[in-house]
């Protein structure tokens, strides 16, 4: 049963909310985090996967430097599950300024950023897929860190504290806040609605924390205040194998393209930096794509020629302080401090506090400081704990969701059932276990896939949606005509993500789906495309 | 008939025909060389697009009538169409070829013969394809006069065939139909069945026997019964039969996920029937480039075993296949080009890629890098140059790696592997269609 009053509602499922909403539990306090989609699929679930050392924003960002490495401390004492301790890699080619190393080792020191010098020799003994131009190399404690794991632990962990109420501590996913209800210059409570449902309905609360990353200009604006945030896209691409164990940065100016992280089997470049102006905007334009294969060819010579599974993009929400006017149009260079804005002071609008900015990394240290707000706006003194203890391990991740751990338990006949997505090793047990988990709630094959990496893989679901959309209409009874839908449906998703990487292996490999859809199935002949779908080019 | 005729270029026997490629149009190209009486040499990397594919032959699917008339009357609006190309007579008489081939190696292919329409076929998800002709066990699914229920066959504990889905999708187009799901009389391995596993099963007449003691039960007021595609791989015909008989209902096969067992059926038969003919037969070796004097292709270098060995013949086909097979190569930078002798396509050159595919995977009438990345070519099927000139006096081109059709959507792309194998070899040969002596002195 969903609460109709509790004492704060945050808004966005991202790494921010879900780490405000497991402080604010942890501090005794009755929260509900409130999500219009499902848990991390704003920015937090597609970002570029790097727990950063700070090292990147050593020289531009000092102050967001020290956090990172503050926080990258932190986040690998609390949530060891959701990382992979790859270390960092900083390293210079021929075509960077060369008097960049010097100050960048200066400022990694004043911000506490332990680094060791390498010579190119050793550099190239830890990664020999490195260039041998290398004229400077730094080992940094970078690590990859997995955003849908550590999103999903902040919010079993709180879910888990409050588990003797029922008024408080929950998710309301596929929720958006439409309205902030007001009531003499105060914020009193949110108006949401069901998007699958179109329902509607109030949920009353002392004060609403708005966490929605690049939608928080939005979410603000709904009671009439202004938060300018800037969007800035950037762009990723997933290669079919690791290429390297350690995460590469380009040891230059913040620029595209500098950033290479191995996470799980696949090695994620990027990205670029696009003013947008909206906050949904994830589509891939293929010169990003080049650039980005261009810039880590430099670094690692014949990725360009390597396989290319998907490419995403996601919007930073960079916050720009009404003083501060930026005459640079690309986002590497705007600061990425945070900001967390006590509407009660600067607008005279008391139950409503924004955080905005940031990164991944510092998604804990934002909430902090903004429940810190929250908490005295409520009254509350309450100091906040999240730095201090480990979070659980979450019940339903812990098990599958690593490739090499899956793989292991297949060579030792462990992971019994019809393996369903040979790509990724999806078997129709956690299949039915994953659609089991929604209950009566409607299931998408796209539930699956962020559930268990369905479709994921080199073959991006050519094999596995049919038969997962078969185990659907057999164990779920969704009618043939849905589950048929919800088919197209995942096509198109798994497609957008690769639309960009067409040529040579993948272009081929999409041939192949492509056949099997239209001609083995003929999924074409059986959804007869909607009429916008007609007009799009 | 392969007499050891030493080239002028070395020890090797002499050839008349390379045929490069082994998909549907290299492996009837072979074959019509061979019944002209050439010499013929087939040198491929791989098995072609028939793994891959449902297995029917597509003539032309969007025809509501009489097909052989709808792709005269398209070929006649068309000139730069690959079917104008072939020409009329290419299209019937490679179908009849192939037919006859088919069946004289023990795989018949089937079509409407008495008004030539199109059958109307089914899908593992339910859809119906409009095809001309197809393998017998496929054709068998052709519900265009049925008049009572079809009842689908699943096999319990494999994840390629889903038959409820299916069924589900018939009714919704009223079509009736009912699903089962039997138990394999085996016990289940550790890993999953492969579509060729259980092919190798259903050769078994005691595998067999089980089978059609589940479906018995099941038969009363259904006109025929479907099965996955996986009816038998060496001895496919025996088993569709003896199901059928043993079932008392026509039985039919419907196509699942790759690898396709009708595909494979024909590859393995196919090539059989070619070795039998002294054909050289060389698959796992992939041409690298093709050894050009003045305007004529003397022969190909292979590169197989560690080393680069040249093959040289009178009369290249050119059956490499498109953006599938590797007969089409494209680049990040936007490059669409023929790797073997570098020929142009017919699509430009475009740089970032821009414009290749549109925003939705099953947008009507597909994208538009599949219609532009292939060959120009002339009358005579030779590829032109830069110039819209022939390339190479003795190069023809067939199949997929042609420009001008969609494979994936045009519903024709079989059709034009069968007419420009028999186009090309025809031309190469001067032979007129006297000469062709038909499929008649086969067998295995
Ligand atoms: C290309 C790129 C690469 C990056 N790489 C890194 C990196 O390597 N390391 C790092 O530390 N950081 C990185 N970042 C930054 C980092 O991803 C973000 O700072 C962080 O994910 C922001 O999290 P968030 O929770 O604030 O926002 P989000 O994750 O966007 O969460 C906001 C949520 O609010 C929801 N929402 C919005 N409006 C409403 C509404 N009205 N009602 C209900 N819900 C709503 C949205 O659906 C969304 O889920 C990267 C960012 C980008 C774009
Ligand atoms: C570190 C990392 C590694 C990756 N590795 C791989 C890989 O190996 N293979 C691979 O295929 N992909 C990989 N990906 C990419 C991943 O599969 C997704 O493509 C990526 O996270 C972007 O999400 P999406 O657009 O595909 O879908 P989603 O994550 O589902 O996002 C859908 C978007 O639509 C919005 N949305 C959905 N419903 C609503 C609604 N009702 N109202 C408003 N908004 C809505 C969401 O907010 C979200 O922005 C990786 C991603 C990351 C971050």
């Amino acid at each position: 049963m969903t609460p109709t009053a509790v004492d704060v509602l945050v808004v966005g499922g991202g790494a921010t909310g879900a780490a405000a909403a497991y402080d604010l539990a942890r501090r005794g306090v009755r929260v509900l985090l409130v999500e219009q989609s499902d848990l991390s699929t704003g920015t937090s679930g597609r970002y570029h996967g790097l727990l950063h050392s700070g090292g990147r924003y050593a020289v531009g960002d000092p102050g967001t430097a020290a956090e990172c490495i503050t926080e990258n401390r932190i986040l690998r004492h609390i949530a060891p599950f959701a990382i992979e301790d790859t270390g960092g890699l900083f390293v210079a080619t021929p075509d960077d300024p060369a008097d960049h190393p010097a100050r960048w080792v200066d400022a990694c020191r004043a911000a506490g950023i332990d680094i060791d010098a390498l010579t190119p020799a050793q550099a190239r003994a830890q990664e020999p897929a490195l260039t041998p131009h290398i004229t400077a190399a730094y080992r940094v404690p970078d690590a990859a860190c997995d955003s849908f794991d550590l999103v999903h632990g902040f919010v079993e962990a709180m879910r888990a504290l409050c588990a003797h109420s029922t008024l408080c501590g929950d998710l309301l996913a596929y929720h958006r806040v439409i309205r902030l209800v007001t009531n003499d210059n105060s914020v009193v409570g949110a108006e949401v609605e069901n998007v699958r449902t179109g329902d509607r309905q109030v949920i009353h609360a002392a004060c609403v924390l708005n966490a929605a990353g690049p939608w928080a200009g939005m979410v603000a604006g709904l009671s009439g205040i202004t938060v300018k945030v800037k969007l800035d896209r950037g762009t990723m691409v997933a290669m079919n194998t690791r290429w390297v164990n350690t995460i590469i940065n380009r040891l230059r100016p913040a620029d595209d393209g500098d950033i290479i992280v191995p996470v799980g089997t696949v090695a994620v470049l990027g990205t670029t930096s696009v003013t947008t102006n909206r906050p949904g905007d994830h589509h891939v334009e293929n010169w990003e794509v080049s650039k980005i294969l261009g810039e880590a060819d430099a670094v690692i010579p014949g990725i360009r020629q390597g396989r290319a599974l998907r490419a995403w993009a996601g919007v930073r929400p960079l916050y720009e302080p009404p003083d501060i006017d930026h005459g640079d149009t690309s986002g590497h260079g705007v600061q990425r401090r945070f900001a967390v804005i006590d509407h009660r002071v600067r607008d005279q609008l008391g139950g409503l506090v924004t955080v905005v900015g940031g990164k991944l990394t510092t998604c804990r240290l934002m909430a902090e400081e903004a429940v810190n707000v929250v908490c005295d706006q409520l009254g509350v003194d309450t100091p906040c704990t999240t730095a201090a203890e480990p979070l659980p391990l979450p019940a339903f991740r812990q098990q599958y969701h690593r490739l090499d751990h899956r793989l292991r338990k297949l060579e030792h006949g462990q992971l019994p059932g019809q393996l369903i997505c040979e790509c990724e090793l999806v078997t129709r047990p956690q299949i039915e276990a994953a659609i089991a988990g929604y209950g009566d709630h409607p299931v998408a094959l796209d539930d699956l896939r962020r559930d268990l990496r369905l479709g994921m893989g080199p073959c991006q679901s050519g094999f596995c949606s049919v038969r997962a959309a078969g185990i659907l209409h057999e164990v779920k009874e969704h009618s043939n005509l849905k589950v048929t839908r919800a088919l197209k449906d995942f096509v198109d998703e798994r497609f957008r993500g690769v639309k960009p990487l067409l040529w040579g292996h993948q272009l081929r490999q999409l041939y192949l789906d492509e056949l099997i859809y239209r001609r083995t199935l003929g999924l074409d002949r059986l959804i007869a495309p909607t009429p916008e779908e007609r007009l799009d080019s | 008939m392969t007499a050891n005729i030493a080239s002028p270029h070395g020890n090797q026997p002499g050839t008349d025909v390379l045929v490069i490629g082994a998909g549907l149009s290299g492996l009837m190209a072979a074959v019509h060389a061979v019944q002209a009486g050439a010499r013929v040499r087939l040198i491929a990397e791989g098995w072609g697009q028939q793994l891959i594919a449902p297995g029917w032959i597509s003539v032309c699917d969007r025809a509501d009538d009489d097909v052989i008339a709808e792709v005269r009357g398209y070929a006649a609006l068309h000139p730069d169409h690959p079917y104008a190309k072939a020409g009329d007579d290419a299209m019937v008489h490679g179908l009849e070829a192939f037919q006859a081939i088919t069946a004289a190696i023990g795989l018949s292919y089937d079509r409407r013969r008495r008004d030539g329409h199109n059958m109307r076929l089914i899908t593992m998800l339910g859809a119906i394809q409009r095809v001309m002709m197809a393998p017998r066990g496929i054709a068998n699914s052709d519900w265009t006069d049925v008049t009572e229920s079809i009842l689908l066959v699943g096999l319990r504990g494999w994840r390629d065939f889903y038959p409820e889905l299916a069924a589900g999708n018939l009714r919704s187009q009223g079509i009736e139909a009912r699903a089962i799901r039997i138990d394999l009389p085996e016990p289940p391995g550790p890993w999953d069945r492969w579509p060729t596993d259980l092919a190798r099963l259903f050769d078994s007449s005691a595998f067999r026997a089980a089978i059609i003691k589940q479906v018995q039960p099941h038969i009363r007021g259904v006109e025929k019964v479907g099965f996955p595609a996986v009816l038998g791989l060496d001895h496919h015909t025996e088993a569709l039969t003896n199901l059928s008989e043993q079932i008392e209902r026509l039985v039919f096969e419907i196509p699942t996920l790759p690898p396709s067992l009708p595909g494979l059926r024909l590859s393995n038969r196919l090539r059989r029937w070619l070795l039998r003919r002294g054909v050289r037969v060389q698959i796992g070796h992939p041409v690298t480039r093709g050894l050009v004097e003045g305007d004529r292709c003397v022969g190909v270098e292979v590169q197989a075993l560690g080393h680069v060995t040249p093959f040289y013949a009178d009369h290249v086909i050119l059956a490499t296949g498109g953006l599938y097979s590797g007969g089409i190569q494209t680049s990040e930078t936007g490059r669409v080009w023929e790797p073997i002798f570098d020929l142009p396509t017919a699509g430009p050159d475009v740089p970032g890629r821009e414009g290749w595919y549109y925003d939705r995977l099953l947008k009507e009438r597909g994208h538009p890098i599949h219609r532009q990345a292939g060959l120009r070519v002339d009358h005579d099927l030779r590829p032109l140059n830069a110039a819209g000139e022939p390339a190479l006096a003795n190069v023809y081109a067939t199949g997929h790696m042609l420009a001008g059709f969609n494979p994936l959507t045009d519903g024709c792309a079989e059709g034009i592997a069968l007419a420009t194998a028999y186009k090309a070899v025809h031309t190469a040969l001067e032979l007129d269609d006297k000469n062709h002596r038909g499929a008649t002195d086969t067998g295995l």
